[in-house]
């Protein structure tokens, strides 16, 4: 890191999840205390820098890559073996995996007042829904994980649809990635489905029992005589797709549905232009031109695409009043994109703090986006092309609504940050592992930590003073690139000068005007009581503070 | 003249479509003197009415036997109207091309704008300077209040009174004034107390080609480091390059020398001007309005337009000027060339950043009356048209609108920090190009005096004052700061202002109906409750 250049001595110490540097000497540099804290799952490569030749200050030292936009760069002495050793250290536990050591949230003792394992409870959450109900069941076909291995045990189905049905569909369907249901409207009761793509191949294979399917899926929807089909990628991609077994729903073989191609690329794309990103904000953030340049990089183009498809499908479904199927290739990446974030804009649950753990928990977590492949947990393949920032870029398109709905949602940006930092720390079991059973066998719940525990536990912190409730409300935000931005506060946070100008007066000012809501709400519903008839005392004792262990801190 | 002369139809029936989904008006359109009106039938209690002097450019097209007519408006609204039969259609267009265009001061609508509530005179009591001054002279007395121009002879764009070094006498300031191009010597334009120093603005010396000097201006400078804390330097800000500065002298202009001014360094900032901002502007709009344009390239085309990188320029020489008082203890003298326009903006934002009060509505108000209407920047000249208008002559320059949206980005930058919001600056920039109000008229005190503006016409301020308005206007979540505010002046932190030049495209959630359930919290707690609002100042940075 530029900013740590020419410093004096510092001991290292790795206490096993963070990278700890404490400088000896003051930095008059420095405002705060010369502190680097950085969870060491958050690091993507290592690498020695200079050699016994290098000259020159600062040229012999350790480079250390990281997954959340920001590169560390160690200037040591070349005496003794310092360097060798560090290196060796760092490499041990930063990518355990490579040495048979267990990811550090599985040696995580913290203990929070909430768990965060029992935010989602699919059953309670297909409840609140409305589900079943007399056109959708809910199946435990694959219980065991064989019906598809990368699904959670428990689905909803037509209920026209017998299991032997889905047993065949899932033939037909890329990694046995069956359309089952992910939302239902309340009042229309048209529904959100997910999927992978169809087996359709070069030869353009076809399957009674999928074509069936759909029109089962179809017809549980009355108002419109179609099912909207939104295949998430360019057009190109899904013929081309064609060549290694997969394709698209075509015209002739499913009648009845109108397919749209929503022109999102593919997870290598959106690698590319987030590196893209990195190299005009980090070490130092390309001045000159820098709409230019920020344009050159596609990103925000990229979330443009993300979230038109995602109003499209909320306005099929809520205005359209047509339900829809969603997918992609495996329907893992793009096809959560979507889903989630229709989801997000169609129902205000999932706008508070726990109806948004519970989205991710859902159609993240439990429908297995490759979390393990995409992030690359404790591993130290670093130029691993399955990597990709596809919850990021999810995540990002979350705060692009935020932005535009300021009063929509019960958390602020710190939630997101905050779940992004979490998603490369491995402090917590929750974003581990590719799908359900993997968790399941490595007993996730029972040996690690929720991120919904700290979380929740915290909640003060991470909600947005302005939020109002407001029930059925549908958000459609603008897609436009006039409406999107550069989400600084977290590509460009590590730059010391763009620290955000004063943001602990902003958010202290906001915990005031929270705390004097929260006050006058609980006054309100005082009178209410003592209005209504007398009651007994119902004094609950105020749970107690979370308590973390010492060492571990977060980052705020 | 006679409004009737110019006016070729007074009624015509007519449908206005303002936007894509607000619903279309229909009724009866009439062109007065001064206004645009629909009234919806049958009965005309919901009146449409528009300022004519706000329209910046008209289009009309017919076909059958209707016509079309765009107007583009100098506060960036397009309107449309669509008007029964041609003859009406084009009768409408040529009166109002006529009578938007009119130049006369007088005759204009604030000279006949009456409204209820409001008396005449209220609020042009208000003399900012003076108050300013009696504020100063409890911090030093180093400087005085000097009526040197009480009948504006010596510089015809000051106003009547101004402050200046108490060691230089009016004599010396008529000669300082003589060495200044149109006048404009250097006088007072905040005393920073915290650090003992003071911020001027004037115009260039007039040195010409044959390196003249003159002792007074060197003396009125001399006195300001003298008065100021002991040892104090100074530093003289050019808004213009070192060449373009030196280049002046060939028209008798120039800069100061540094032998002819000890204890001054010349720092030169050259910031954009005149037409180039005025261009800046106008593809800005352009760019903002153009729908078909593929959106892909939107970002590259912000960056072409330049505005953001005149933000950028204003914000960061001002806090340069900021930066050498309250950091280093210097006295900072601004000037460009005439001194009434960049000049202008250095000064003002210089004093949002380092002053707390003049974050305040009020302290807002006095700043903009203080170092914009009476510091002489020719608001009849610059604002004559806006970013539509065809007719462009050399004097259009949106430099007030550029100091508004540094203003934005300051309140964007320090959310608590500002007691006025997005509201009043969007005001600000409405009645600066068409106002019933007399404020923003004429270009001087001296024409403002010659008009009988003050008499004739009522003020924006207390238009603005009543308490309808405040909601729209203050901002709820403010609390004093009384620290600096360094704003980032890096390209990633400059935004586009979209509440100002995206309003034709609807945005998401209106801006105003977020403040208005942010007021609703705020005020909840302050109504319901009796004890005060925790309001914890901010800390230092």
């Amino acid at each position: 890191m530029s900013l740590l250049r020419g410093l004096p001595e510092m001991e290292l110490i790795v206490i096993l999840v963070r990278l700890f540097l404490d400088f000896q000497e003051k930095l008059a540099l420095l405002d705060s205390a010369p502190i680097l804290d950085v969870p060491l799952g958050v690091i993507s490569r290592i690498e020695k820098m200079g050699g016994a030749t290098s000259r020159g200050e600062n040229s012999y030292g350790l480079d250390i890559t990281c997954k959340d936009m920001r590169n560390l760069r160690f200037a040591l002495k070349q005496e003794g073996h310092s360097r060798r050793d560090m290196f060796e250290i760092l490499t041990r536990y930063a990518f355990p995996l490579a040495h048979s050591l267990p990811i550090f949230a599985f040696l995580n003792e913290e203990r929070f007042n909430m768990d965060g394992w029992m935010v989602y409870n699919p059953v309670e959450e297909y409840r609140r829904q409305g589900l079943p109900n007399h056109h959708w069941r809910i199946t435990f076909i694959n219980k065991c994980y064989e019906l598809c291995d990368t699904y959670p045990a428990l689905l909803v189905v037509p209920f026209r649809a017998t299991d032997e049905d889905l047993k065949r569909v899932a033939t037909f369907r890329s990694r046995n990635r069956i359309p089952v249901l992910s939302w239902i409207h309340p009042e229309n009761k048209t529904v959100i489905v997910r999927c992978s793509q169809p087996l359709v191949g070069m030869s353009g294979k076809r399957n009674k029992d999928d074509e069936k399917y759909l029109d089962v899926i179809r017809e549980t929807n009355r108002q419109i005589s179609k099912l909207t089909i939104y295949d998430a990628r360019p057009n190109v991609n899904a013929v081309a797709n064609k060549a290694t077994g997969g394709g698209y729903e075509s015209d002739d073989a499913y009648h009845n549905t109108e397919l749209f191609f929503l022109d999102i690329h593919n997870i290598h794309v959106m690698r590319e232009s987030l590196k893209k990103v990195k190299d005009i904000v980090y070490p130092n953030v390309e001045e000159s031109h820098w709409l230019s340049s920020l344009e050159s990089t596609h990103w925000l183009e990229h979330i443009k695409l993300v979230l038109t498809g995602a109003i499209q499908v909320a306005d099929k479904v809520s205005s359209g009043k047509s339900s829809v199927l969603v997918h992609c290739s495996d329907g893992w990446d793009r096809t959560a994109q979507l889903t989630s974030l229709a989801m997000l804009m169609l129902d205000s649950f999932y706008r508070s703090i726990e109806g948004f753990e519970i989205l991710v928990q859902k159609e993240w977590i439990s429908f297995g986006h490759k979390f393990a492949s995409r992030i690359g947990h404790g591993d130290k393949n670093h130029a691993d092309a399955d990597r990709s920032p596809i919850f990021l870029q999810f995540i990002d398109c979350v705060w692009q609504m935020s932005k535009q709905f300021p009063t929509a949602f019960e958390f602020n940006e710190r939630f997101l940050i905050t779940i992004l930092d979490h998603l490369y720390s491995c402090r917590f079991g929750t974003f581990l592992y590719n799908c359900e059973s993997a968790r399941e066998r490595q007993k996730v719940t029972e040996r690690t930590v929720s991120l919904w525990s700290l979380i929740n536990s915290n909640k003060d912190t991470f909600r947005n003073p302005f939020y109002t409730k407001e029930i059925n409300r549908v958000l459609y935000p603008v897609a436009s690139m006039r409406h999107l931005e550069l989400w600084v506060n977290y590509y460009i946070r590590w730059n010391p000068r763009i620290k955000q100008q004063q943001p602990n007066p902003v958010e202290q000012r906001y915990m005031e005007l929270l705390a004097l809501r929260d006050e006058y709400i609980k006054r309100l519903e005082e009178l209410q009581l003592t209005n209504s008839a007398k009651l007994s005392d119902s004094s609950t004792s105020p749970s107690s503070p979370s308590q973390m262990l010492p060492h571990v801190q977060t980052h705020f | 003249m006679e409004f009737s002369e110019l006016i070729r139809t007074r009624q015509a029936q007519a449908e206005l479509l303002s936007g894509p989904e607000a619903p279309a008006l229909r009724g009866t359109l009439c062109v007065t003197g001064h206004h645009l009106l629909l009234s919806p039938k049958p009965q005309a209690t919901d009146l449409w009415l528009l300022l004519l002097r706000s329209v910046d450019s008209i289009e009309k097209r017919v076909a059958g036997d209707s016509g079309t007519i765009t107007l583009r408006c100098k506060d960036l609204r397009v309107l449309q109207l669509r008007i029964e039969g041609v003859e009406a259609t084009l009768d409408v267009a040529r009166s109002i091309e006529a009578l938007s265009s009119l130049e006369s001061v007088i005759t204009s609508y604030p000279f006949f704008y009456r409204p209820k509530g409001l008396r005449l005179g209220d609020a042009w009591h208000f003399h900012p300077l003076e108050s300013y001054y009696k504020r100063v002279a409890l911090e030093t007395d180093a400087w005085r209040l000097s009526e040197v121009n009480e009948d504006f002879s010596l510089c015809p764009s000051y106003p009547r009174v101004v402050i200046v070094p108490r060691a230089v006498d009016d004599a010396a300031l008529a000669r300082s004034a003589r060495f200044r191009q149109g006048g404009r010597f250097p006088v007072l334009s905040y005393h920073h107390a915290r650090s003992g120093t003071a911020l001027l603005r004037s115009s260039q010396p007039l040195i010409g080609p044959k390196k003249l000097r003159c002792a007074e201006d060197e003396e009125l400078l001399g006195a300001v480091l003298a008065g100021a804390r002991p040892g104090a330097q100074g530093f003289i800000v050019d808004t213009r390059s070192a060449q373009t500065a030196k280049q002046a002298r060939m028209t008798g202009g120039g800069t100061e020398s540094k032998a002819a001014y000890p204890g001054w360094k010349r720092l030169h900032r050259p910031l954009e001007r005149g037409r180039h901002l005025q261009e800046s502007f106008v593809r800005l709009v352009e760019a903002c309005g153009d729908l078909e344009q593929s959106m892909d390239q939107w970002l590259s085309r912000l960056d072409s337009c330049r505005w953001l990188a005149h933000v950028q320029e204003a914000l960061s020489t001002a806090c340069l000027a900021a930066q050498g008082m309250e950091r280093e203890g210097a006295c900072v003298l601004v000037h460009g060339a005439e001194g009434m326009d960049s000049t202008l903006l250095v000064t003002s934002l210089a004093q949002l950043i380092l002053d707390p009060l003049s974050r305040t509505m009020a302290g807002f108000q006095e700043l903009v009356e203080r170092e914009w209407i009476q510091a002489g920047h020719p608001f009849q000249l610059r604002c004559a048209h806006s970013a539509f208008s065809h007719a462009r002559s050399k004097h259009e320059a949106p430099t007030f609108l550029l100091f508004l949206d540094c203003v934005w980005q300051l309140g964007r930058q320090f959310p608590l920090s500002l007691e006025f919001g997005e509201g009043l600056l969007l005001a600000l920039f409405e009645h600066a190009y068409a106002s019933p109000f007399g404020t923003f008229l004429c270009n001087s005190e001296k024409e403002r005096c010659l008009c009988e503006v003050r008499t004739q016409t009522h003020s924006l301020w207390s238009g603005l004052n009543q308490s309808k308005e405040q909601r729209k206007l203050r901002n709820p979540l403010y609390v004093l700061n009384p620290s600096a505010l360094w704003p980032s002046v890096e390209p990633q932190s400059l935004r586009l202002w979209q509440g100002l030049f995206l309003r034709q495209t609807r945005p998401p959630e209106r801006s105003e109906e977020v403040w208005e359930k942010v007021w609703q919290i705020v005020t909840d707690e302050k109504t319901e409750d009796s004890r005060p609002v925790v309001s914890a100042p901010e800390p230092q940075p």
